[in-house]
């Protein structure tokens, strides 16, 4: 009898069971008090002096029961392996790339497996310290931490987004009234002294017919939003052009924007949109700017 | 003087990616018509086979109590019948315990799997994880294997060039191996270029998917010349399971297998690995598993990364049928491994033979991250 591939016929099939798993009194035990009270536990073995996360109701090593030995975990704790799953199938929570991580909590012996986001792949690394981050749905298991993410280190400052942070559409302002006194400084740093900004009988004679700020002044307020948040501490500013369109009267509150619009991937700099707007909504200047996004920090004191 | 246990005769399908032309049923039926016409053995209920020990898995055959849909074709009705859900050397040991305990003097093994009709292996093997705490995050044998590699290689000097040169390796030997899976034999380059899975772990660096059958038959000492001019005795046999969450474990420990090796040595008085064995098989799922398991049964003590360098997949003959890398399924690698053994120490491995092999290691391991581990040691 030959055997050709037509002639064999193959049933597509599936198992698909829907079922109840009970999760025992101690598994029970801890995933009502991760959902009820966002708090993980683990059990300890005063013989072993060794405390388990996930919960078993003895131990293992000793066969003691353990049961009623528990203890609060803290939400913290410092991964101790990893691996990046890039392949995809049906059974995984979230589209790859993701990272598993063995995480040793705070508190308790035996790392808990679960996954880790908030750090760019290539950045994942034994020895980094994570926090757990709550689902907003309970889905009484494991997965009520969603994830873990990286613990905000201490550095000494928090430096601003690098190229590869930045997005298109990312922005940021900075408001500030202008004052008299503002005006009065800024001609005293400048050499400006011209009556148009300081006397006001001389400027009831111009077209704007009261004294007005120098147009330097509010257009200096984009420096804030550059240098200090987007991109923020580390940026390199290369090019700043502004278009006047509106006086700065004296109590005046200005608003300098500043917008992400263009990233420059062969230099890596980036474009931004630059607005500067008073409390009328009015604007009073608009330009671009071309800055060198802060390059990324690798050892930061913790 | 100890009861020694004799393996008889092995039967073999070839090793092949789809074995599209025949049930799982027909894979078993081959090996065991080859099995009763290589040694006469009959099932005559007084001298004949009257217990059958089989291997398979509930999820890949995708259907509960997996043995019961082929007891019929490997003759176990109206006979005993035990069935082992896990590596199948552990059918081994069982079919030896059965005749050194003086229940049975002859005893059927019989294993089978076919990976590739499932979707896929790893969601397979994602079910052997509690639903609870591992099971939704995606756990599975590759990436829970990953976590080891990271860990290994770390510890042992192990690199990604080891890797791909175990890979190379495998591909080579496999080639030699008339039963082994037709594999496309392969540059180091193309080993280090393959793209990541689980990092460490790239595509070539874990087995494909393979369908196969294997039958074997033992007997009690006295008994094996009744079957074959040419027995291979069991003189050893040990193995542990190490704790299930992969948090509970020293990953890089080898505490299992050491364990596992060591009551394999005790009972077949092995005093150091290192130059105790003609050939030795290990059961490599994937290419870190071979110096992390050399290291496990005590013959790369220098640590993986410098034993590879040494020369010592060569020196020690480790893994000449291939390994488990060319291509067998789950459950079914202990028992692959030991196949090779069993050909060596009669001299029938073609190709592959060494001379004069006089004593042979073959091991086996199931569960995520080489939860157990089997050994059996095989000598002439
Ligand atoms: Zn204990």
């Amino acid at each position: 009898m030959s055997t050709a591939r037509e002639d064999c016929f193959t049933m597509e099939g599936k198992l698909a069971l829907p079922y109840q798993y009970f999760a025992g009194l101690t598994g029970s035990r801890f995933l009502i008090s991760l959902r009820d009270q966002k708090k993980i536990k683990g059990l300890k073995c005063n013989k072993c002096n060794k405390i388990f996360v996930p919960p078993r109701s003895t131990c293992e090593i000793c066969f003691e029961e353990i049961s009623g030995n528990w203890v609060d975990l803290k939400n913290s704790g410092t991964v101790t392996g990893f691996t990046i799953i890039r392949y995809e199938e049906p059974h995984q929570p979230v589209k790859p790339p993701y990272i598993l991580a063995l995480i040793k909590l705070d508190g308790a012996d035996t790392p808990l497996t679960h996954i880790v986001k908030g750090v760019p792949l290539s950045k994942m690394k034994v020895g980094m310290k994570v926090k757990a981050m709550f689902a907003k749905k309970s889905t009484s298991s494991i997965m009520d931490i969603d994830h873990f993410r990286p613990v905000e280190g201490k550095p000494k400052f928090e430096m601003g987004y690098t190229y590869d942070e930045l997005e298109v559409g990312m922005s940021a302002s900075f408001s500030k009234t202008i004052s008299e006194s503002d005006v009065y400084l800024f001609a005293g740093i400048s050499g400006d002294f011209n009556p148009m900004h300081l006397n006001e009988e001389f400027a009831k004679m111009t077209p704007f017919g009261t004294r007005i700020a120098h147009g330097a002044l509010p257009q200096s307020l984009i420096a804030p939003v550059l240098g200090m948040k987007l991109p923020g501490l580390g940026t390199v500013a290369l090019e700043i052009m502004a278009r006047f369109k509106a006086p700065t009267y004296f109590g005046d509150t200005i608003t300098a924007t500043g917008e992400v619009v263009e990233k420059l991937e062969k230099k890596r700099w980036v474009r931004m949109a630059l607005t500067w707007t008073n409390q009328k909504d009015e604007l009073v200047a608009e330009g671009s700017a071309l800055v060198i996004p802060p390059m990324p920090l690798p050892q930061q004191a913790e | 003087m100890r009861r020694k246990v004799a393996v008889c005769a092995v039967a073999q399908i070839k090793n092949e990616p789809d074995i599209w032309y025949q049930r799982f049923q027909g894979m078993l039926f081959d090996c065991f018509e080859s099995i009763v016409e290589q040694t006469g053995v009959t099932f005559d209920m007084e001298k004949g086979i009257r217990n059958v020990v089989t291997c398979s898995d509930d999820v890949f055959d995708a259907r509960t109590i997996s043995d019961s849909g082929m007891t019929d074709v490997v003759g176990a009705h109206y006979r005993g019948e035990e069935k082992t859900a896990q590596d199948g050397i552990n059918a081994l040991g069982y079919a030896m315990a059965a005749i050194l305990s003086g229940h049975d003097d002859l005893i059927l093994i019989m294993g089978h799997c076919k990976e590739s009709q499932s979707e896929s292996r790893q969601m397979c093997t994602n079910l052997a994880f509690d639903p609870f705490f591992c099971r939704p995050l995606g756990l599975d044998f590759l990436n829970a294997s990953a976590f080891q590699a990271r860990a290994y290689m770390e510890k042992s000097g192990v690199t990604d060039d080891h890797l791909a040169r175990i890979v190379v390796r495998s591909r080579e030997n496999g080639a030699k191996n008339p039963y082994a899976r037709k594999n496309e034999l392969l540059t180091k380059e193309a080993v280090l270029n393959s793209p990541m899975l689980s990092d460490p772990i790239r595509e070539l660096h874990q087995y494909p998917v393979t369908d196969w059958a294997i039958g074997m038959l033992l007997s009690c000492e006295e008994r094996a010349r009744e079957f074959t001019d040419n027995p291979i005795y069991i003189t050893g046999f040990g193995n542990c399971m190490d704790s299930y969450f992969l948090g509970d474990r020293d990953l890089t420990s080898n505490f299992a297998l050491k364990k596992a090796a060591g009551r394999a040595f005790r009972m077949a008085g092995v005093k150091d690995a290192k130059d105790a064995f003609d050939i030795v098989e290990l059961n490599d799922a994937c290419a870190y598993q071979l110096p992390m398991w050399a290291e496990g049964v005590g013959l790369a003590e220098e640590g993986g990364g410098a034993w590879i360098d040494g020369n010592g997949m060569e020196k020690h003959n480790v893994n000449l049928s291939g390994g488990m890398l060319n291509g067998n399924p789950i459950m079914l690698g202990g028992l692959a491994r030991t196949v090779e053994a069993f050909l060596q120490l009669r001299g029938e491995a073609g190709e592959r033979q060494v001379d004069g092999v006089r004593k042979a290691l073959a091991h086996g391991t199931t569960g995520p991250a080489g939860q157990h581990h089997g050994v059996i040691i095989l000598e002439k």
